[in-house]
């Protein structure tokens, strides 16, 4: 049953909630109109009696008239209407109730039957004397007839009188029962509407729920979550079969997006493998020209040369070479690992040592360290870099008048090293772009040792974990460039 | 949700359904002014009770003792006429009584011949009659119920007697002097009764009222057409002689002889015997303007009147006489009276 009205369609359960609204209405209405049928009827009957009562006064006057009329002329048609009437009469009369009750309703109505009765035979015995041409007797008769119908007209009026006066009273009682019956029905004319508009309403929400919850999940999917729960399926009629059709498009179009998701990661993917394939060449690239450069053939190599050196008693040469060689030592073994302090002033002294070689001590350097703070460990390979930029970029140009400053020095927790220079000094652009990585190492450019400081600042960022790692200050064309790096000071100085 | 929703709302066309029958139960089965009496009493015999004045509170209480003794039985007892909008003489009544073929007649005797008619025509067709108060010993009646008239003239003379006395007493005087004693009639019983009302109040005071002289008459009160009792009595006071002692035989004439002797100023010098103990002459009593008044016990000639009826229909035979008891009331023993009076009221 409830499978079956679930598939009507909507216009058919529409149209029934209005047809059974509609039923109620008409079934109250005809609930109403009987009452006040009922009314009416009651109303009819309540002067019933007195009207019986005049039809029987009636009744009573035209018998004795026609009585009269026959004493008067004997004629016949006065005689056939005596015959009519009385029989009328007796009829009438013989309906009136005998029984004695406390009520003097029916006393009167006892009265009037036997009285009548009486009358009537009073009347049979004139008109008989008449006949007989009794003069005597039909004169008393008539005078014993024509008082007992005063009595009985006496009594008719009085009965008539109290009935008119109860069934007033009565009247009025209906009357007043009416007005009740009208505030009544008002009552429930009023439920019913508030009723059939409140059931109206709730089934017709019912109804609609579907198309609601169905414009909801619409409203969802347009605002751009197609994840949207999907809405329920309540009925088979043409909500329920759009929120069918609207559920099947949802899931098409999730699978059709979960379809180009994967599709664009296997592209991704491809790229990622495409990258590490570059990456891997370039590694290739790296072994094939360490490969080409077996460092313990140069450090044996210069060590000769060292020895060579000494023998002929050239002691620059000797140092020079040697120098040469711990630099090329430090460059190939400490790329990777964690240094000391000390270690990488010390390259930075051997390579200014080279540098003076090279350009016959052209370089004025001065370093100020704390022996305390010597045994800190760093990341190595970071102060030569940013010496060689200070010579490279800042007093190459300035012949014997270019110079470093290194400083090691402790500010709190942590540990500052300072380089700088006199040199051309730095722009405010390239700081930033030093600073916020921009800066691209020319990796084809001579006469470095390969490692740019976008590495430097990279690998000390790393190796702090916080940004502000570098700082870089400059007042300006040629007045210097001062590179101040700070690490941590850590008290396991092993 | 939507099991709460449909519960919700069967419950709300439960209500309204509800509400609508309720209506139709309500107009369908008590509409209102159809409400018959259905504890109506049905009763196997019906008795009418004829007199000619049904507005006196003696016939009221006659009436109500009778319909008292009534309740237990199965019979009605009705005043007839009470329903009837004009007034019929009790001629008409006993004429209505005998066509509506009631099962028995109570009925105020007197011996006028068209009573006789009446009551013999009653008994002819099959109705017994009974006679009270006032006799019609020439009828067929079954039987009469009233109080012994010569009786009632003794206790007349006797209250005569004393009323004298006490006038004499009050005044001083030692003189005898001729004490005028009226009696009033109606003409309705003019032939039997009051004789002997008469016999008796002569016999008392000649027997016991020694040197006094009592100049005794009779006056007639027309009550035949209406209003003709109170100008009768009005009448006497106009006399040039006016009675020092006025004995009225029925309820309206002690009322309009009373309120006559105050109208004259006659309060004191005229001794009014009234009869019967209605609130009026009772109060009348008590103010000193009525000297003394006969009460007939109403309840008993009531009960009386039914018995009889009963005895004669059930056994074709009752006693031709039943006889009433009847009390002075005078200033002495009025009060005990007023109160019952009193209480009457009040249960009416």
């Amino acid at each position: 049953m409830k499978r079956k009205i679930k598939s009507r369609s909507l216009s058919v359960k529409v149209s029934g909630i209005f047809i059974i609204a509609n039923l109620f209405i008409f079934l109250v209405d005809l609930m109403l109109l009987a009452g006040v049928n009922r009314m009416f009827t009651e109303m009819e009957e309540t002067y019933r009696e007195n009207r019986q009562l005049n039809e029987l006064s009636n009744a009573l006057d035209s018998v004795q008239r026609s009585m009269t009329e026959y004493l008067d002329s004997k004629s016949t048609d006065s005689l056939s209407d005596y015959y009519l009437s009385e029989q009328r009469y007796a009829e009438l009369s013989g309906q009136l109730d005998k029984r004695v009750t406390d009520r003097a309703y029916d006393r009167m109505e006892r009265n009037i039957s036997y009285m009548s009765e009486d009358y009537l035979s009073e009347v049979a015995l004139t008109i008989e004397a008449k006949r007989g041409r009794n003069v005597e007797k039909y004169r008393i008769q008539y005078e014993e007839a024509s008082k007992l119908h005063g009595y009985i007209k006496e009594y008719i009026r009085s009965l008539n009188e109290e009935r008119f006066a109860s069934n007033s009273e009565r009247y009025g009682i209906l009357s007043g029962d009416f007005r009740k019956f009208e505030f009544f029905a008002g009552l429930v004319m009023v439920v019913v509407f508030f009723a059939g508009a409140f059931i109206i309403i709730r089934i017709t929400s019912i109804l609609i729920y579907p198309l609601q919850a169905l414009a909801k999940s619409a409203d969802e999917v347009a605002g751009g979550n197609l994840d949207a729960e999907l809405p329920e399926i309540v009925s088979n009629d043409e909500a329920g079969r759009l929120t069918t059709a609207f559920s099947k498009m949802m899931v098409s179009i999730r699978e059709y997006i979960e379809k180009v998701r994967e599709g664009l990661e296997k592209e991704r993917q491809m790229q990622e493998k495409e990258l590490m394939m570059e990456t891997h060449l370039k590694d290739a690239q790296l072994k094939y020209l360490q490969a080409q450069i077996n460092p313990h053939f140069l450090f044996n190599t210069l060590n000769a040369g060292a020895q060579l050196a000494m023998m002929e008693g050239a002691d620059r040469t000797y140092e020079y070479v040697q120098t040469v060689a711990d630099f090329f030592r430090y460059n190939v073994r400490k790329q990777d690992e964690l240094v000391s302090i000390e270690n990488e002033v010390d390259l930075v002294d051997n390579y200014i040592r080279i540098l003076n070689v090279r350009f016959s001590g052209d370089i004025h350097y001065e370093s100020q360290t704390d022996e305390r703070l010597m045994k800190v460990k760093m990341p190595g390979m970071i102060l030569q870099p940013i010496v060689e930029n200070a010579v490279n970029h800042g007093i190459r140009e300035m012949g014997d008048k270019g110079h470093i400053m290194l400083r090691v020095y402790k500010d709190g927790d942590r540990v500052y090293i300072s380089v700088k220079d006199n040199g051309k000094g730095m722009s405010l652009e390239d700081i930033e772009k030093l600073l916020g990585g921009e800066w691209k190492y020319e990796e084809k450019k001579r006469d470095s040792n390969g490692i740019g400081m976008d590495n430097v600042c990279a690998r000390l960022k790393l190796f702090c974990n916080r940004d502000d790692v570098i700082d870089i200050k400059s007042e300006g064309e040629d007045k210097g460039t001062e590179v101040i790096i700070n690490i941590p000071y850590t008290s396991d100085q092993e | 949700m939507r099991s709460k929703r449909l519960l919700f709302l069967s419950i709300v066309l439960l209500a309204a359904a509800a509400v609508c029958i309720f209506a139709l139960l309500y107009f369908r089965f008590n509409p209102a002014g159809t409400q018959v009496d259905e504890n109506e009493k049905i009763y196997s015999r019906y008795y009418a009770m004829i007199c000619d004045d049904r507005n006196s509170s003696f016939w009221q209480r006659v009436y109500q003792g009778m319909t008292e003794a009534a309740e237990n039985s199965d019979c009605y007892v009705e005043f007839l006429g009470a329903d009837l909008n004009s007034e019929l003489s009790t001629q008409e009544l006993m004429d209505i009584a005998i066509s509506s073929v009631v099962d028995g007649i109570m009925v105020l005797g007197n011996e006028r011949e068209d009573m006789t008619a009446l009551i013999d025509k009653a008994t002819d067709r099959g109705i017994p009659v009974v006679t009270m108060y006032t006799d019609n010993a020439d009828s067929k009646r079954c039987s009469f119920v009233g109080v012994s008239a010569y009786s009632i003239g003794k206790e007349y003379g006797r209250q005569i007697l004393n009323a004298v006395t006490e006038r004499d007493r009050l005044a001083g005087e030692d003189v005898k002097r001729d004490n005028k004693v009226t009696v009033l009639f109606d003409n309705s019983n003019l032939l039997y009764d009051h004789n002997l009302i008469i016999s008796g109040i002569g016999d008392v005071l000649s027997r016991e009222g020694e040197g006094m002289v009592f100049l005794t008459d009779s006056v007639a009160v027309d009550d035949v057409s209406p209003f003709s009792v109170e100008e009768s009595i009005r009448d006497i006071f106009m006399q040039e002689e006016i009675p020092d002692i006025l004995v009225c035989l029925s309820e309206l004439d002690t009322t309009c002889a009373y309120q006559a002797l105050i109208d004259h100023n006659l309060v004191g010098s005229v001794y009014i015997l009234g009869y019967h103990d209605s609130e009026k002459i009772l109060n009348a009593i008590n103010r000193n303007v009525v000297y003394s008044t006969l009460a007939v016990d109403t309840a008993e000639m009531g009960r009386h009147c039914l018995e009889a009826l009963d005895e004669y229909i059930e056994s074709g035979n009752t006693n031709q006489y039943f006889s009433t008891d009847v009390t002075m009331i005078d200033r002495n023993n009025v009060s005990a009276y007023l109160i019952k009076e009193d209480g009457d009221e009040k249960k009416d």
